[in-house]
């Protein structure tokens, strides 16, 4: 007890983190209680009739449920591999470069989308990729046809993984670099004197030191498998491409926010949480195997 | 149990505005002291002297409001809670309107709704705009039973003005016969849907007016070939990425840059649930000639003739008023107040508007329901509140003409518009006798009248349009003033062809409102449907595909909807 007294601040300033804690993420819990009731927002969520796991059945008898879960995992992997192989090059060729002023010049600038949200980034892309955008004009230079690929729902998943991969990859570098300072410049040296070159330096120093940092961000990212990126979808999608570009979050969002059916969307919304614990789960344990990283 | 005790509450509640009543009116009975009924507890005032009254003591009246960002006309220094409508409802009615929330127009706004109703705590009053919101919060007991305090306080306009819908404003207003809402009523001519095209660019090239479906694909291509939008010059505006290709039965107005004449010279009504005549419907989308007009619009897009970022597009105006595009379609306003860059870009773009004629010379349009933005008033607020939003509705009906606007009247506080579903036309008629000198402004100065703003344009429209009155093109207006000018230009431009050419054939929808079915299963539905036909129309999918979507429709939850909206047609 006395202990605790003597450590009293450090409470103290734990607690505003905590109170945040529990009124946005232990509180809202309850309403994970809605799943299982015909909701009614006047009888609140203790007197709503009970329905069992109806909203669930009735979630996967919709054939939408099939086409956004699909198109949850085809996105949110595509997004993960990508994210982790893009900066990893990025990085790596960041790293050689001998100028320390262009080195911090092009990363500042590839930095810069990541501090975009999606709805400038969302009108960025569409200008692109518009009929009259940058791509149409070039491939007109070449006697192409102007193409519409906001609607082409063939193309849409790429160009969401592909979008995301540009805005992030600057920022996703940074861990990649940090990793790098702390490679032993020794083994460099030793390296260089056995006749290595430079390529067979990368090869053999500077990705077995980068193994550990990649294996670990590949396996913590797992729990994101079903997060497809609301913000992202929801301001670049239209009806055209729901059957590749609808996920989880804006479908849920359609069901709960626009057509009132709060039951249902929350069933989806628990569905899709309860597969992202249990990845999570084995992704530390995961972690924990491989990398040796623990948090608690 | 729990009907007792909502019966139980309600008797309560009418046992306390009863009171709240007489108590109110004890203070100013000296108006009409000879109506006063203390035994019976009735109002010492009746009639318009009730629906106009002030409070003795200040009522606050807790509001959640739309706003659009964009608006810069509130003066320096006041707020969306303290402006000069807010202190009009002060000064003269006692009215105290506090602002709990805010959100932007649009998506923004209905998110703030949902989540409000989601939660059980609506504030007093707010107005949404969908009736699934209505429904959902009544549904959930979350709305007060408004039905005796609006017939108690409602003004001799707004009855003439709900009189004029002949009982569809107030069924719209209802859930299982309560009165929950407050209507808005909007004027039918929202939606007749009509050709709109440069009648300049028509000279340029010495073409006639287009009446059929086939005159305007020639002359979309006409525009094209001439470039008379230089060199991205769009043939047909079409919808955007949130708007829809026809109106429907749930949004069944309104809809700027659809194709619903093109669809309606093809004697189909997509989206809407149609009479068959023999006690069956059937929904309008699943027909033949919506197939055929799918077709066609298909050939059109291929072609070529239809904006090549239909569906696409974040906004259906931003071709209009860029002047890339010589055809478009919509209601009355969309030429005027929906296109006002238009002009400004171009000052000599000569809108006009025209019906679409079938082959046979018909004109064909799908008829609106008679509005789709409520008032809703929270179960909890006390009578006095909803007296005084009933007060806040009749002073605006009665008052709006009179306003300053150089503050947008959006800013009026739970302003929900309603206007005879005739208005339109009348002030399309009685402004062309004003303007040959038929008769003149002097004769609408009638207070109280149904046809709230007809005075006030009456007295304006010799400043802003200028003779020969004959054939009205852009260059009679004045555009000095341009909220007059978009104003009159919508009247006496856009509503031409509603005013003065009869329709042959209007079309109703059997219901306009969603069944029990419907409210699990719709969002699939429509979701299948616009899918289907946008990807038609770009060519992405074949004609063929819409044989599939019929029948996908049907046994997912359609046929038992049609089921439903048939037993509505027996009522």
């Amino acid at each position: 007890m006395r202990k605790l007294g003597h450590q009293k601040h450090y409470y103290l300033m734990l607690l505003p983190g905590m109170v945040w804690l529990v009124m946005f993420s232990i509180v809202p819990m309850f309403g994970i209680l809605m799943a299982f009731q015909n909701y009614n927002p006047g009888a609140g969520l203790f007197k709503s009739e009970w329905v069992g796991l109806e909203n669930f059945k009735y979630m996967f008898q919709l054939n939408d449920s099939k086409t956004v879960i699909v198109n949850t995992f085809i996105i949110a992997i595509g997004k993960i591999v990508f994210n982790l192989i893009v900066p990893l090059v990025f990085a790596i060729l960041l790293n050689e470069l001998r100028s320390l002023r262009y080195k911090k010049l092009v990363q500042t600038f590839v930095y810069l989308p990541h501090f975009l949200s999606w709805v400038i980034m969302s009108t960025i892309v569409i200008g692109i990729f518009g009929y009259y955008g940058v791509v149409n004009t070039v491939i007109g230079m070449f006697g192409f046809d102007p193409k519409l690929f906001m609607a082409d729902a063939g193309i849409f998943r790429q160009l969401i993984i592909g979008s995301d991969v540009w805005k992030e990859f600057g920022y996703n570098a940074i861990i990649y670099l940090a990793a790098l300072t702390g490679v032993n410049m020794n083994l460099y040296e030793a390296a260089a004197i056995d006749g290595a070159n430079r390529w067979q330096l990368i090869r053999h120093v500077t990705l077995p030191a980068l193994t550990t940092t990649v294996v670990l961000l590949g396996v913590l990212s797992l729990g994101n498998v079903l997060n497809a990126g609301f913000d992202q979808v929801y301001n670049l999608y239209n009806p055209l491409v729901y059957s590749t570009g609808d996920i989880l979050d804006t479908w849920v969002y359609r069901l709960g926010l626009q057509n009132l059916q709060f039951s249902l969307a929350t069933a989806a919304g628990l569905f899709k949480s309860v597969i992202s614990f249990v990845l999570i789960f084995i992704s530390y344990r995961l972690a924990y195997r491989y990398a040796d990283y623990t948090v608690f | 149990m729990k009907r007792n005790m909502a019966m139980l509450l309600s008797t309560v509640l009418l046992g306390l505005s009863l009171t709240a009543c007489s108590n109110d009116n004890s203070a100013n009975n000296v108006k009409a002291p000879s109506n006063e009924n203390a035994d019976t507890g009735t109002p010492a005032l009746t009639g318009d002297d009730l629906a106009f009254s002030k409070f003795p003591k200040p009522v606050d009246v807790h509001i959640g409001m739309v706003v659009d960002p964009t608006d810069k006309t509130l003066p320096e220094g006041d707020s969306v809670g303290n402006n000069p409508y807010t202190r009009y409802l002060k000064d003269k009615y006692n009215i105290n309107v506090i602002v709990d929330w805010t959100a932007a127009t649009g998506n923004d706004f209905k998110q703030k709704v949902s989540l409000t109703i989601a939660s059980g705590k609506l504030p007093d009053g707010m107005v949404v705009d969908d009736r699934s919101f209505m429904t959902k919060a009544a549904s959930s007991g979350l709305l007060y039973d408004i039905t005796d305090i609006f017939n108690q306080y409602q003004s001799t306009q707004v009855k003439d003005i709900m009189a004029s819908t002949e009982g569809r404003a107030l069924e719209n207003a209802s859930y299982k016969g309560k009165m929950v809402a407050l209507p808005n009523i909007t004027v039918d001519t929202d939606g007749v849907h009509v050709l709109w095209i440069r009648k300049d660019w028509l000279d340029k090239l010495k073409l006639p007016v287009p009446k059929t479906v086939s005159d305007i694909e020639k002359t979309a291509k006409a525009f094209i070939d001439n470039k008379l939008g230089r060199d991205k010059t769009i043939g047909i505006a079409g919808p955007s990425k949130n708007s829809f290709p026809y109106s429907t039965f749930l949004v069944s107005s309104n809809n700027m840059g659809g194709f619903d004449p093109i669809f309606g010279a093809m004697d189909a009504y997509p989206g809407y649930w149609l009479d068959n005549g023999d006690g069956t419907v059937s929904y309008g989308t699943t027909s033949d000639n919506t197939k055929k007009t799918l077709a066609l619009l298909a050939d059109w897009y291929k072609k070529g003739l239809i904006d090549p970022e239909v569906g696409t597009r974040d906004n259906v105006g931003d071709p209009i008023n860029a002047n890339q595009t010589g055809i478009f379609f919509g209601p009355w306003w969309n030429g005027g107040y929906g296109n006002g860059d238009s002009f400004k870009n171009d000052p000599t773009a000569n809108w006009q508007a025209y019906p679409v004629y079938t082959d046979d010379n018909k004109w064909n349009s799908h008829m609106k329901t008679t509005g789709s933005t409520y008032t809703v008033i929270s179960k909890n607020a006390k009578p006095d509140v909803v007296k005084a939003i009933m007060i806040m509705n009749n002073a605006l009906v009665r008052d709006e003409a009179t306003f300053d606007l150089s503050v947008n009247v959006g800013w009026y506080p739970l302003r929900n518009v309603m206007a005879a579903a005739n208005e339109t036309e009348y002030e399309y008629t009685e402004l062309m006798k004003v303007l040959k000198g038929e008769t003149k402004p002097e004769d609408y100065n009638k207070p109280n009248s149904l046809y709230k703003l007809m005075y006030a344009d009456a007295k304006k429209v010799k400043d802003v349009v200028k003779p020969p009155y004959d054939e009205l093109n852009v260059g009679n207006f004045s555009t000095a003033n341009f909220g007059d000018f978009q104003r009159l230009y919508s009247l006496l431009i856009g509503d031409r062809p509603f005013s003065t050419t009869p329709i042959d054939k209007k079309v109703f929808s059997v219901t306009y409102n969603q069944t029990a079915t419907m409210e699990t299963k719709w969002a699939n539905l429509k979701k299948m449907e616009d899918e289907t036909v946008m990807k038609i129309i770009l060519g992405q999918a074949p004609i063929d595909s819409f044989d599939k979507f019929v029948k996908d429709w049907k046994s997912q939850g359609g046929d038992e909807i049609t089921a439903e909206v048939a037993e509505l047609l027996k009522k």
